[in-house]
């Protein structure tokens, strides 16, 4: 059974969310609540929001938001876009694809889905509209694609999966998202045809197919951005942190000698967006730090865990439980929120079961990932349809056929680990 | 709705910049350049490691505490354009006399948490002045990276209460949070 103070933190934690307060306050402010209801230590509130962001392998997570801003900024989303665009040539449903590749390759830049989704949108939403898509469907289909970009490394949830599941490293995290990454863009484009030559859109031939060896030419600097990334990783030649600096001074070098589309003013303006996106975040995992020792110490994550466990003992049973209530959680949170929270409470069960933790990340990843576009409360999906102009509302009948999709590829991941996990064991990295 | 100019910020909706009476810019320009000095201090390690055999892996203890300085910073202007993520669905349905009122409460809620930090963080950093605290990896005095935390959660402190007295004087039409139809929002788009 809860105890009274673990009782007064989901209380506290679930009225001051209601209320509208930020996440994040709404994380620290519970967790005080209960500190100073039980006298459990507020004089140490400094140091526990301090030492819940002071972490090095955490200093990968502003860094590689920093890259993604900068690759954003240098202007590669279109020049994939030119890319795929050539090389799909016009058929039914061909930008549909581009805009699924566009996003994956993307999410080999960027690690956070949000970003990636308002990239494509804004750059593929005036084509998309001219041959005929809705806009629901464009803003529905970019805001799934987008989702992606948690599970291709780099990725903002893997880093801080890593950094509060001990035994766990970034780069095994990294690598074992790839697979499970492509099937869940994959799966996206069995819906995105259909519809697309059920409703005859992109079947008419009237915009000029770009030459395929400019196109490549100028998008293979964005191509080799993954690889550096990854190549970087695998071969042990850096840690994510460095690997993510590396990334971001070689988008520099591609934004101002390359594209020339960086100057001084655009860099600057990259630097401060991603330090702000980078503290909106870091804000939230330090006072979920708070949130994290409250409840620790009151036993409440030890509690629940044992609750959730005593509904079955049938592991299969088990995933399903916990999929579903991730899914409903990512429908209302955000993804790293989610982590903050659930992860001290599933922890004990993934012992009890013996998963590998690797993979337990990457599923849970997955789950956030469709969270993230089924409305009616998903960060990506919120920002597509500010860009294509439509309401979360409208995007409904389109997007649950994308929800059913990835949740396939999920399933296939939770029941199959080894689609997770051969590409880390064959690398060395787990 | 404008798409905006390929390549240019993908911000979808611009946020307005609320009139503070410290210019935001200020926040803007130290995270930037916070940014910019993690990116060169880790990106000088890797060239000092490959290319040298001096070492600057100390360069770690300032990193990170320039990290916990920039999630301060940011969010401190973040709290002054509303750009945290929250969830709105269910003050947005009130009518908005009730949602001014309950937006003051939440940043009043808001402000209370970070002056705790500013408190106790305070009694922390004299602490370690009047202990000689040395820091773990380099044995400079801990309370030169410390002190960040209650100065930083004292401008936190000050851009909500900025932000509450715009809202008090802009009357209850203004309380409405825009361009946010009753979800959580994400910081990440801007």
């Amino acid at each position: 059974m809860l105890s009274g103070g673990a009782l007064l933190l989901i209380a506290a934690f679930a009225v001051l969310l209601l209320l509208g307060v930020p996440i994040a306050v709404a994380l620290g402010l519970s967790g005080v609540i209960v500190i100073l209801a039980l006298d459990l230590g507020i004089a140490s509130l400094p140091t526990t929001v301090w030492t819940g962001i002071a972490k090095y392998p955490l200093l990968a997570l502003p860094v590689f938001i920093a890259a993604g801003m900068i690759f954003e900024r240098a202007g590669v989303a279109e020049r994939l876009v030119r890319l795929m665009s050539a090389l799909i040539g016009r058929r039914a449903g061909g930008l549909a694809l581009v805009a699924i590749l566009v996003s994956m390759i993307l999410g080999g830049i960027s690690g956070s889905g949000a970003a990636d989704a308002a990239a494509v949108a804004t750059v593929l939403l005036p084509s998309m509209l001219k041959q005929g898509y809705p806009r629901p469907f464009i803003a529905g289909l970019v805001a799934a694609a987008g989702s992606t970009a948690i599970l291709i490394p780099p990725s903002i949830a893997f880093i801080v999966y890593a950094v509060i599941v001990p035994g766990v490293s970034i780069p095994a995290l990294f690598i074992g998202g790839i697979v499970p990454g492509i099937l869940a863009g994959v799966s996206l484009m069995v819906p995105a045809v259909w519809f697309a030559r059920k409703h005859g859109w992109g079947a008419r031939d009237d915009e000029e197919r770009p030459p395929i060896g400019q196109a490549f030419r100028e998008a293979s600097w964005g191509l080799a951005a993954p690889i550096v990334i990854l190549g970087g990783l695998r071969s042990g030649a850096f840690t994510p942190t460095e690997a993510g600096v590396v990334a971001v001074f070689y988008g520099l070098f591609v934004g101002v000698f390359v594209y020339r589309t960086l100057n001084l003013r655009r860099i600057y303006e990259a630097l401060r967006d991603s330090a702000e996106i980078s503290a909106v975040v870091l804000t939230i995992i330090a006072m979920a730090s708070v949130f994290a020792h409250a409840g620790a110490t009151v036993g409440a994550f030890d509690a629940m865990a044992r609750s959730l466990m005593a509904l079955t003992d049938n592991e299969t049973l088990m995933l399903l439980i916990i999929t579903m209530m991730l899914l409903i959680a990512g429908m209302l949170l955000d993804a790293i929120s989610i982590f903050m929270i659930f992860i001290p409470i599933l922890m004990p069960v993934v012992k009890a079961y013996g998963w590998d933790p690797t993979w337990f990340g990457i599923i849970v990843t997955m789950n956030l990932a469709i969270g993230s576009f089924t409305p009616p409360m998903a960060v990506n999906l919120m920002v597509t349809c500010r860009i294509a102009g439509c309401t979360i509302e409208s995007t409904t009948g389109w997007v649950l056929w994308m929800v059913a999709a990835m949740g396939t590829a999920l399933l296939a991941v939770t029941f199959v680990p080894e689609l997770a996990l051969f590409l880390p064991r064959l690398s060395g990295a787990l | 709705m404008p798409a905006g100019p390929a390549g240019a910020d993908a911000a979808p909706a611009p946020v307005q910049e609320p009139r503070a009476w410290a210019s935001l810019s200020i926040e803007g320009a130290v995270g930037a350049a916070l940014m910019g000095l993690l990116c060169l201090i880790t990106f000088a390690n890797v060239v000092t490691r490959y290319l040298t055999n001096v070492s600057i892996a100390f360069t770690e203890e300032f990193s990170v505490a320039m990290m916990v300085m920039l999630a301060l910073v940011g969010a401190a202007a973040a709290f002054a354009r509303n750009q945290h993520m929250r969830m709105g669905f269910l003050v947005d349905g009130l009518p908005a006399r009730g949602r001014r009122a309950i937006e003051l409460l939440v940043l009043a809620l808001g402000c209370s948490l970070f002056a705790l930090l500013v408190w106790y963080g305070s009694r922390l950093a004299w602490d370690e002045f009047r202990f000689d605290v040395g820091s773990p990896g380099l044995g400079v005095p801990q309370w030169l990276y410390t002190i960040w935390l209650p100065v930083l959660s004292a401008v936190v402190c000050a851009r909500i209460i900025g932000r509450m007295i715009r809202l008090v004087r802009a009357g209850p039409a203004e309380a409405s949070t825009p361009g946010r139809p009753g979800s959580s929002t994400t910081g990440g788009t801007r």
